[in-house]
């Protein structure tokens, strides 16, 4: 059995759209596959969504505390890639293109999404340009840009 | 009776408008007319007031920055730290340890103080280090971010405590306080603003010269404290006039401005301040002039503050 964690829209669910920012979406997906299948799914309001500073972090909470071990991500910043590697959880790669919940969990389950190692974006990405002064990825984070995605 | 230091702060709401090349020949100038003058180098990004000066770095003292270090055998994993920390630093999930973000973290050390275990050592990082140097009859103290490091204004509330200690302990040891700081309008800037008796923003004759001169002003005001603005490379294409009653209109006052000038490169290049006595450069020339009327200017502007303050008293 795995709980796979999917960063959803709007209250979340299967038929909700996966929101490509992990730190800020406004929903977190929890989905249990058995032998291939969707058994149950669970959702919850991110509280991250418009933290100040290390929303990364504090949705990776979220996830911990429930018990997810896989998350399907869009973008990923250092921060957040670094504190679900030290969770253990496993990251995908979810497609560059709309799609609901239910069918990236259903492209995880047959096989088609890439595992990703670390962050695919730099820090604050997913920000609208709120701090200050630009300053690349933090340093120490978890892999760089991994896989730059054309956005 | 003796007074206390006044304190000048030049910035520029830009990078490479010639903020160190102002500050750096304004300590100069007071340093030529019998003051004892101390240059804050507060760029801690980018310093290099030194290298204007042919000087080096020495006197080196790491700047600290707190980090929180989990002493796993006292730890209940309760998670309160987690819970409080406004930052979201400290990464925990039920039945764990707490994780520390340090990139995230402010060194507010909250969690530290109310960890019920007293399970949160309290620990330390270096992220950068202040110099205290003499150079041409002046001190120079410098701050230096490590690289890598994102909490520049650590390192510039290092220097500033530093100049509060020197102004309690010995408020005559200096006439003239002269700060540099890095371009644009955070934190840190600002830190080095409120300190200050008289600011002097430094610009160019372009469009986004006067954005981000507008933008430093802004920042001024709301802190309440008189400016006078320096206009750099004054000759660029012409465009000084039209600069000039821009900022008139907008009643910002100048200091002076300052002309493209060969000599101004080459004192730049050799690491000699235009205006030391003791170089060589041409006293005719337009830049060595346009510096000499700043002072001027300058010198007018605080005997102004003076009596003003004198009047007010
Ligand atoms: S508050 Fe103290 S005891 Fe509780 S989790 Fe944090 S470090 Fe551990
Ligand atoms: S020092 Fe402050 S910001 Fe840093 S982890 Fe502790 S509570 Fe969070």
């Amino acid at each position: 059995m795995v709980i796979v964690a999917v960063p959803s829209g709007g209250n979340g669910g299967l038929t909700s759209i996966l929101n490509p920012r992990f730190g800020r979406c406004e929903s977190f997906t929890f989905v249990t596959v058995e032998d291939g299948e969707i058994k149950q799914v669970k959702t919850l309001p991110n509280a991250a969504s418009d933290a100040m500073g290390g929303a990364g972090i504090q949705a990776a909470q979220t996830l911990g505390n429930n018990n997810a071990t896989v998350a399907i991500v869009g973008n990923l910043g250092p921060n957040a890639a670094q504190a679900l590697g030290s969770l253990n959880i496993k990251l995908y790669q979810a497609p560059n293109q709309q799609i609901t919940v239910k069918d990236v969990v259903q492209e995880y389950i047959d096989g088609n999404l890439q595992e990703l190692s670390g962050a695919n974006v730099g820090s604050h990405f997913g920000m609208g340009g709120g701090f200050g002064r630009g300053r690349g990825g933090a340093g120490g984070g978890g892999g760089g840009r991994g896989r730059g995605r054309n956005l | 009776m003796p007074e206390k230091a006044k304190i000048i702060t030049v910035t520029g709401g830009k990078g490479g408008t010639g903020k160190t090349l102002v500050a750096v020949n304004l300590a100069t100038m007071f340093k030529n007319a019998g003051k004892r003058v101390l240059l804050i180098d507060g760029d801690v990004e980018n310093p290099n007031t030194y290298l204007l000066m042919n000087g080096e770095l020495e006197n080196k003292a790491p700047v600290y920055f707190f980090k929180p270090s989990i002493i796993e055998t006292k730890c209940s994993k309760c998670g309160l730290c987690s819970k409080n920390c406004a930052t979201h630093a400290l990464l925990h999930v039920d039945g764990q340890y707490p994780i520390p973000f340090l990139t995230v973290c402010s060194g507010c050390k909250l969690c530290y103080k109310i960890c019920p275990e007293e399970a949160i050592k309290e620990d330390y990082k270096t992220i950068g280090w202040t110099y205290e140097t003499k150079k041409n009859n002046m001190d120079l103290w410098i701050g230096e971010l490590k690289p890598s490091e994102a909490r520049s204004a650590a390192v510039v509330e290092a220097l500033l405590d530093n100049l509060k200690e020197l102004l309690e302990k010995e408020p005559q040891k200096y006439d003239i306080i002269v700060l540099d700081t890095a371009p644009g309008a955070h934190c840190d800037v600002e830190l080095l603003l409120e300190s200050a008796d008289l600011i002097v923003p430094v610009t160019e004759p372009t469009k986004f010269g006067k954005l981000d001169l507008l933008r430093i002003i802004e920042l001024i005001e709301l802190l309440g404290k008189p400016y006078k603005a320096i206009i750099n490379r004054s000759s660029l294409l012409g465009f000084k006039e039209k600069f000039l009653e821009e900022l008139e209109r907008k009643d910002i006052e100048i200091l002076g401005d300052i002309p493209l000038d060969d000599e101004i490169v080459q004192s730049y290049c050799q690491g000699d301040p235009l205006m030391d006595e003791n170089s060589n450069f041409n006293k005719e020339g337009e830049g060595y002039k346009s510096f000499i009327t700043i002072f001027e200017n300058l010198n007018k502007w605080i005997r102004e503050k003076k009596t003003a303050s004198m009047e007010g008293a």
